[in-house]
């Protein structure tokens, strides 16, 4: 097929064998790749009610058919599997360079089964593809790993490894990749450290067939070159994310202490312009990237190296940890990519428990003797190596998560877990923001932010609106935002640079030779959202409305502070808003699909 | 006493014709766009001379002000 490496390999670590198989021509049709080529196999194979960290859960690595082609950051691979954080549907979309060695290595899926018995790493060049033993490398940190692999095998083999997160099956353990990416939420390292998978080193020789190879390289070039000419690239190449830090804090979005508030006082310590005079080094891109948006830093005070931070992480380890300090916040984001721990729960965990500490909820005796007060970035520092390696009372009890410690804790703590569905909540504060809170509730993982993002949008029409025009946005960009993940390619030159999206067409068919307009490719980001949505009612027994509900804080708490001070979502505004959502995707009451719309959407028979 | 200011990309669609302008030193980013009738909430960067700066900054004499919005997000 075009436009594809051809072949699914299947990884059963149980009994150390290969199978590779040809992908699929109806699942390429119907799913095209990426995200799509994940639910599909995870809600295929994987068994009703399997636990996520035992055998029969299965991670799915996917590449797209832009993936590792002339398309502006055409190096995104999808892994999905079923969360052990959250029950349900995941996926964590990895930049860096691995995507394009594995399509070059011919490989449209990877899928992980069963587990080994002893720490391996699976090794593939080309059409070797070996289990190779990882006794030596287990107990090391993922920057370790690759930098140790990398010198065995050489700078062209790409490396993917879990940290001590993923070993101790910390429940948001992440992966990483290229020294500072991230295959980060949902806990798909803690899966692969279930599988006692420690690293995957992979690199490819193939060429990837193209159907029209001319057009190709004339709609490959267009793209590149709107990239090149768009207005605001030098602007975002010089702060990538950063650049939103300032205006979130400016219009009460930053996350501040445990999302109390959406402005932060100390906030100019660590918006984008302090961070790029104070510690950053050079600019740093994935795979074809013209915008590279990655930022490598030098941390004076620690004499550390580090990746970022970009917004999230500053959101969530800074601003919401009440750290106004960006050497601070860098280098809990080295521990926390070392140690293999996804950086926006890891925030979320700890800003909990600082609240918790703070009301007199958690004491010392609770915290193994750590002080653990907003701004307190020792205690911080010392927090997360006892999350990755559950150490102590308060280690065990930060590596469930909010939901689960909560919980387990009690003392109306429940209400200042700031998640839905199990998933921490990304650095986007919500008190009146009703399309994003929306985003947030209805998001397919969890509360994450790449699925839609509509805070622009809330200004625009008014913050505090509830209409069907809000509701149909997020629908939209639903629909729309996750086709990047399916397609292989990473979203961000249409998010920064406003690439016009109809440039990806003609790419697209040039390399596939079926012509799919974006009327089309929303109809499959459709499909795909609502047979995660049955995923999530097929492995939790009881799953409907309540799961799409924020955290109380954002309809009971006001900020006391900041621009969003005294400011709300009504509880009905946020019923309304799910009424209004549930109506326009053609779901019952419950947050349930009608039959109606499966059939409509042609997933009748694989639901069944 | 003057300076420029540069709507950039996406920001242009918010704000209807408004190009390359030029405007008087002397008063904060947030007050000469909003004089311009820009909503400063939807101007997510500002660069001067290059560098980011916040709607606080004072424009000066000869600066060049980009103006940048985020439609897409994270």
């Amino acid at each position: 097929m075009n436009g594809y490496g051809g072949t699914i390999l299947r990884v059963n670590l149980t009994e150390g064998k290969f199978t590779r198989e040809p992908t699929p021509a109806q699942v390429a049709r119907d799913f095209i790749g990426g995200r799509g080529f994940g639910i599909y196999f995870l809600f295929k194979e994987v068994p009703k009610g399997a636990d996520p960290l035992g055998p029969h859960n299965k991670l799915i690595i996917s590449t797209g058919p832009l993936s590792g082609t002339l398309t502006p950051g055409g190096g995104k691979c999808d892994w999905t599997t079923k969360s052990p954080l959250t029950g349900g549907y995941a996926d964590a979309s990895l930049g860096g360079h691995f995507t394009a060695e594995m399509k070059y290595a011919g490989l449209d899926s990877i899928i992980l089964e069963g587990s080994s018995p002893n720490p391996v790493y699976l090794f593939i060049d080309d059409d070797k593809v070996q289990l190779l033993d990882a006794s030596s490398l287990w107990g090391k940190g993922a920057i370790d790993v690759e930098i140790a692999l990398k010198h065995k095998y050489g700078e062209e083999y790409q490396v993917a490894a879990i940290g001590p997160g993923g070993e101790n099956l910390v429940l948001y353990a992440c992966i990483n990749h290229d020294f500072g990416r991230q295959a980060g939420r949902g806990g798909v390292g803690a899966v692969m450290g279930s599988k006692k998978l420690k690293a995957i080193v992979i690199h490819g020789t193939k060429s990837v067939q193209v159907a029209d190879p001319e057009g190709y390289r004339k709609a490959g070039m267009a793209l590149y070159k709107a990239c090149k000419d768009a207005e605001g690239l030098a602007e975002w190449t010089r702060y990538g994310t950063t650049v939103v830090t300032s205006w979130c804090d400016e219009v009460g979005a930053l996350p501040t202490r445990n999302f109390s508030a959406g402005s932060f006082e100390q906030g100019s310590n660590i918006y984008g312009q302090t961070m790029r005079k104070e510690i950053v080094i050079t600019d740093k891109g994935c795979f074809g990237c013209p915008s590279p948006c990655g930022k490598y830093s030098h941390i004076k005070r620690y004499n550390t190296q580090v990746e970022g931070p970009e917004y999230e992480t500053i959101g969530m380890m800074g601003a919401n940890l009440g750290i106004g300090d960006i050497q601070a916040i860098a280098e809990a984001n080295r521990l926390v990519d070392d140690m293999g721990i996804d950086s926006i729960s890891t925030g979320g965990c700890i800003a909990w428990a600082m609240e918790c500490y703070e009301k007199g909820i958690l004491t010392k005796a609770d915290t193994d003797g750590l002080e653990l007060k907003f701004g307190n970035a020792e205690a911080v520092f010392a927090l997360i190596r006892k999350i990755a390696y559950r150490e102590g009372e308060i280690g065990e009890l930060l590596a469930q998560g909010t939901r689960r410690a909560a919980q387990q804790v009690g003392k109306g703590s429940e209400n200042f877990a700031i998640q839905v569905k199990g998933m921490e909540q990304s650095a986007y504060a919500t008190h009146n923001a009703t399309a994003m809170l929306l985003a947030f509730m209805t998001c397919d993982v969890g509360a994450h932010h790449n699925r839609s993002w509509a805070i622009t949008y809330d200004l625009q029409v008014g913050r505090d609106k509830v209409v069907p025009e809000k509701v149909a946005r997020i629908i939209w960009l639903q629909n729309f935002r996750p086709m990047f993940d399916v397609l292989g390619a990473c979203r961000l030159q249409w998010v920064e640079l406003g690439i016009d999206r109809d440039l990806y067409v003609p790419l697209l068919e040039a390399i596939t030779g079926i012509r799919r307009t974006w009327q089309d490719l929303e109809a499959v980001g459709n499909r795909i959202w609502n047979l995660t949505r049955m995923y999530w009612i097929r492995e939790n027994a009881g799953f409907g409305r309540d799961w799409d509900l924020p955290s109380p804080r954002f309809y009971t708490e006001p900020p006391k502070t900041g621009v969003t001070a005294g400011q709300i979502t009504k509880y009905e505004d946020v019923q309304a808003l799910l009424n209004m959502y549930y109506e326009q995707r053609g779901w019952d009451d419950n947050g349930i699909p009608t039959t109606g719309t499966l059939e409509t959407l042609n997933l009748s028979t694989l639901v069944a | 006493m003057s300076a420029t200011i540069r709507p950039l990309g996406m920001l242009k669609s918010y704000i209807g014709d408004l190009k390359e302008t030029t405007v008087e030193a002397g008063q904060s980013v947030r007050a000469t766009i909003l004089a311009l009738g820009i909503n400063p909430d939807l101007v997510a960067g500002v660069f001067v001379n290059g560098e980011q700066q916040t709607k606080d900054y004072v424009i000066q004499d000869g600066d060049t002000v980009k103006l940048l919005a985020v439609i897409g997000g994270g």
